[in-house]
C-alpha cells in the first residue's frame, strides 16, 4: 500500500517537475526575443522588426514549398510587388497605412494568382524555371516602371504615427509574424493542410479522395503570395524606401534556403533559420571588424562577403547531415515542451 | 448505380479500352477479372475521372458524370482504393482516415486556416468519427503510427478504412484481396458482405483471386484485351470455356499483350 502512494507521488513529482521545466523553456525563448527590444534601444529594434519579416517570408515560401510541394525561385517578385504597392499608396495616395498594408497583401495575392495559374500546368524543374523567369521579368519590367515604384531614387514608405518608433514598429512585425505563425499552426491542423499533403505526395490519391487539386494548389499560391505581399508592405516601411535593388533575384534563393536549412513544415525551425539569415549579414562583420585581434590578410571588406559563404556552408551541412533542417534538430525539444510520450 | 457506356480508351496506338459497357445496380458486390494488362484498372481510371476516355459515358447515382473531374465524382460518392495502395506514407492512419473525410468536414479550408469557432468543434468530431474507423477496422493499435511504418497488409487495411471514411455511396476496390492469406482473403469476404448489407454500399471490384470473387460477387465482367470476354454469375463464368482459355490458354497472348493499364 505504501509502495504505491509511494510510486504515485513520485510520478506526479515528475510531471510537474517537467511542467515547470517546459514552462520555463517557452519563457527563456521568449525573453531571448524581448532581450535585444529591451535594451538593444533602436538599432536591435530595427534587427528584430527585420528577423520578424524575414520569418513571414519564410513561412510564405513554407505554405507554397513545405505544404503544397511546389517551389518558386520567384518570390522576391511576390514581395516586391508588395512593397511597392504599399509604398505607393503610402507616398503617393496619401493612403492611411493600414490600407497600405492590406493593398500589399492583395497585390501579393494576385500576382501568385497568375503565376499559379500558368504554374499548373507545369512541374518540378520547369515549375522553377517559370517562377525564375517570373521574378527575373517583374524586376526588368515593374520594378523599372518610373511611376510606380520611383525608379532609381526608390519610393518612399512612411511610417504612421502610432508605428514611428522603431520599438513600435518591430512590435507590429512580430504581431504579424504571430497571426501569421497561427494561420500555419491552423492550416495543419485542419483540412487543408491534409488536402495539401495528399496533393504533395500523389494528386491521383488526393483527387480520388475528394481534394480539388487545382484548387488547393491554386489556394497554396495566392496564400503564399498574400503573406509574402504583407512582408513586402513591412519591409517597404521598415526601410522607409524601397528600391528595385532590394529583391534581386540573389533575395529570393537565399529565401529558399532559409527555408530549406530552417526545415521545410517547421514553423520554430524557420522562424530560427529566417531570423539568423535576417542578421547575419548586419551582425557579423562588425563583430568581426570589432575583434581585437585582427587576422593578416582580412579586412572588413572581406568580412562582408562571409555571410553568404556561411549561408551557402550551412546549407550543405544541413542538406548531407539533417535533411530536415533546424526543425529535424529541434524534434526532441519540441516534443518535449508539447508533453509528448516519446 | 454505376453505368458506363462504350468507354473506349486509347494511349497512342494501344486500344486499352474498346467499347466497354458495364452496370452495377445499387446494393450489388460485383466483380471485374481478366488476364493481366486485360485494362481492368484503366477501366476504374476512367470510371474515376483519372483518365478522359475518348469515348463513352458515365453515369453515377442517375446522373450523367462523364465531364466530372475526379473529386467531384467522388464528392458524388465514389470512393475507390488502389493496387499499390492510397494511403499517404508520411501520415498517420488517423491522419489518413481524416484526409479522407475531406469532403464532409463541412467547413471551408479558410475557415479552418482563421481556426474559425465550429472548425475545432468539427475537428474533434472528426478525430472521434476516424477512430471509430479505425476501430471497426481493428487499427487502433496503429492509430498513430505513420503509414509508411506499417506493413503491407495494415496499409491494405488502411486504405480499405479511408475508402470507408469518405462516406461513399460506392467502393471501386482495385484487387482488395491481393496479398493477402486465404484466411484473411475469407473474412474479408465477410467484411465486403456487411458493408454491403449494413451501410447498403454498391461494390464494383477487380479481383484475381477466384475463391473470393465466387463468394461474394452477384455477378462478374470478364475483361480481355481491353474488350468484354462475357459476363455473368460467377458459377456461370467459371466454366465459360473462354474464360477458361484466356487466363490458361492465352498466357502467351497475355505476355504480347504488354504491360498497359494496370499501372
Amino acid at each position: 500500500m505504501s509502495a504505491t502512494t509511494l510510486v504515485l507521488t513520485r510520478v506526479r513529482v515528475r510531471t510537474h517537475l517537467g511542467l515547470v521545466v517546459r514552462v520555463a523553456l517557452i519563457l527563456a525563448a521568449l525573453a531571448l526575443v524581448a532581450l535585444p527590444l529591451v535594451f538593444g534601444g533602436d538599432v536591435w529594434a530595427q534587427r528584430v522588426s527585420r528577423a520578424a519579416i524575414y520569418a513571414v517570408i519564410g513561412l510564405s515560401i513554407n505554405t507554397l514549398t513545405g505544404h503544397a510541394g511546389q517551389i518558386s525561385l520567384g518570390h522576391q517578385a511576390f514581395v516586391g510587388i508588395g512593397a511597392f504597392s504599399s509604398a505607393f499608396m503610402a507616398s503617393r495616395l496619401g493612403a492611411p497605412f493600414g490600407f497600405g498594408l492590406a493593398g500589399a497583401a492583395l497585390a501579393g495575392t494576385v500576382t501568385a494568382l497568375i503565376v499559379g495559374m500558368v504554374a499548373l500546368r507545369v512541374k518540378g524543374l520547369y515549375l522553377a524555371l517559370v517562377t525564375l523567369a517570373f521574378g527575373l521579368t517583374a524586376e526588368t519590367t515593374i520594378f523599372n516602371w518610373r511611376e510606380f515604384t520611383g525608379g532609381g531614387a526608390g519610393a518612399f514608405a512612411p511610417r504612421s504615427a502610432l508605428v514611428e518608433s522603431d520599438l513600435a514598429y518591430a512590435l507590429l512585425c512580430l504581431a504579424v509574424l504571430v497571426v501569421v505563425l497561427y494561420t500555419d499552426w491552423r492550416l495543419v491542423s485542419t483540412k487543408a493542410g491534409r488536402a495539401l499533403t495528399a496533393v504533395r505526395n500523389d494528386e491521383r490519391i488526393a483527387s480520388t479522395l475528394g481534394v480539388d487539386v487545382t484548387g488547393y494548389k491554386l489556394g497554396a499560391f495566392c496564400f503564399s503570395g498574400l503573406v509574402a505581399g504583407l512582408a513586402g508592405g513591412l519591409f517597404a516601411h521598415w526601410n522607409q524606401v524601397v528600391q528595385a535593388l532590394d529583391f534581386e533575384f540573389q533575395v529570393a534563393l537565399l529565401w529558399v534556403l532559409m527555408a530549406v536549412v530552417g526545415g521545410l513544415r517547421s514553423r520554430l525551425g524557420i522562424v530560427i533559420a529566417s531570423s539568423f539569415f535576417a542578421l547575419l549579414p548586419l551582425v557579423l562583420p562588425n563583430f568581426l571588424a570589432g575583434l581585437p585581434w585582427q587576422p593578416p590578410f582580412l579586412n572588413e571588406a572581406v568580412y562582408h562577403v562571409l555571410p553568404p559563404f556561411l549561408v551557402v556552408l550551412m546549407l550543405l551541412v544541413v542538406l548531407r547531415f539533417f535533411p530536415g533542417g533546424i526543425g529535424q534538430l529541434l524534434a526532441p525539444v519540441t516534443r518535449f515542451v508539447k508533453g509528448a510520450k516519446r | 448505380m454505376l453505368r458506363a457506356d462504350g468507354l473506349s480508351l486509347r494511349f497512342g496506338g494501344l486500344q486499352v479500352l474498346d467499347d466497354l459497357s458495364l452496370t452495377v445496380g445499387e446494393g450489388r458486390i460485383v466483380g471485374l477479372i481478366g488476364p493481366n494488362g486485360a485494362g481492368k484498372t484503366s477501366c476504374f481510371n476512367c470510371l474515376t475521372g483519372i483518365y478522359q476516355p475518348q469515348a463513352g459515358r458515365v453515369s453515377f447515382d442517375g446522373r450523367d458524370v462523364s465531364r466530372l473531374p475526379t473529386h467531384r465524382r467522388a464528392a458524388a460518392g465514389m470512393a475507390r482504393t488502389w493496387q499499390n495502395l492510397g494511403v499517404i506514407d508520411s501520415l498517420t492512419v488517423t491522419e489518413n482516415v481524416m484526409l479522407a473525410q475531406h469532403q464532409r468536414t463541412g467547413y471551408s479550408a479558410v475557415a479552418g486556416l482563421l481556426g474559425l469557432g465550429g472548425t475545432w468543434l468539427r475537428e474533434r468530431e472528426l478525430r472521434r468519427d476516424a477512430a471509430e474507423i479505425i476501430d471497426y477496422f481493428g487499427l487502433g493499435e496503429v492509430a498513430g503510427v505513420r503509414a509508411s511504418e506499417l506493413p503491407y497488409g495494415v496499409r491494405k487495411t488502411c486504405d480499405m478504412a479511408m475508402a470507408l471514411a469518405s462516406d461513399p455511396k460506392m467502393l471501386l476496390l482495385d484487387e482488395p484481396a491481393s496479398g493477402l492469406s486465404p484466411e484473411e482473403a475469407h473474412d474479408l469476404a465477410g467484411t465486403l458482405r456487411e458493408l454491403r448489407d449494413r451501410l447498403r454500399l454498391t461494390i464494383l471490384m477487380i479481383e484475381h483471386h477466384v475463391p473470393l470473387v465466387a463468394e461474394v460477387c452477384d455477378y462478374v465482367y470478364v475483361l480481355n484485351f481491353g474488350r468484354l470476354l462475357t459476363e455473368g454469375r460467377p458459377a456461370e463464368i467459371q466454366r465459360h470455356p473462354e474464360v477458361i482459355a484466356a487466363y490458361l490458354g492465352g498466357a502467351a497472348a497475355t505476355a504480347e499483350g504488354g504491360e498497359d493499364g494496370t499501372a
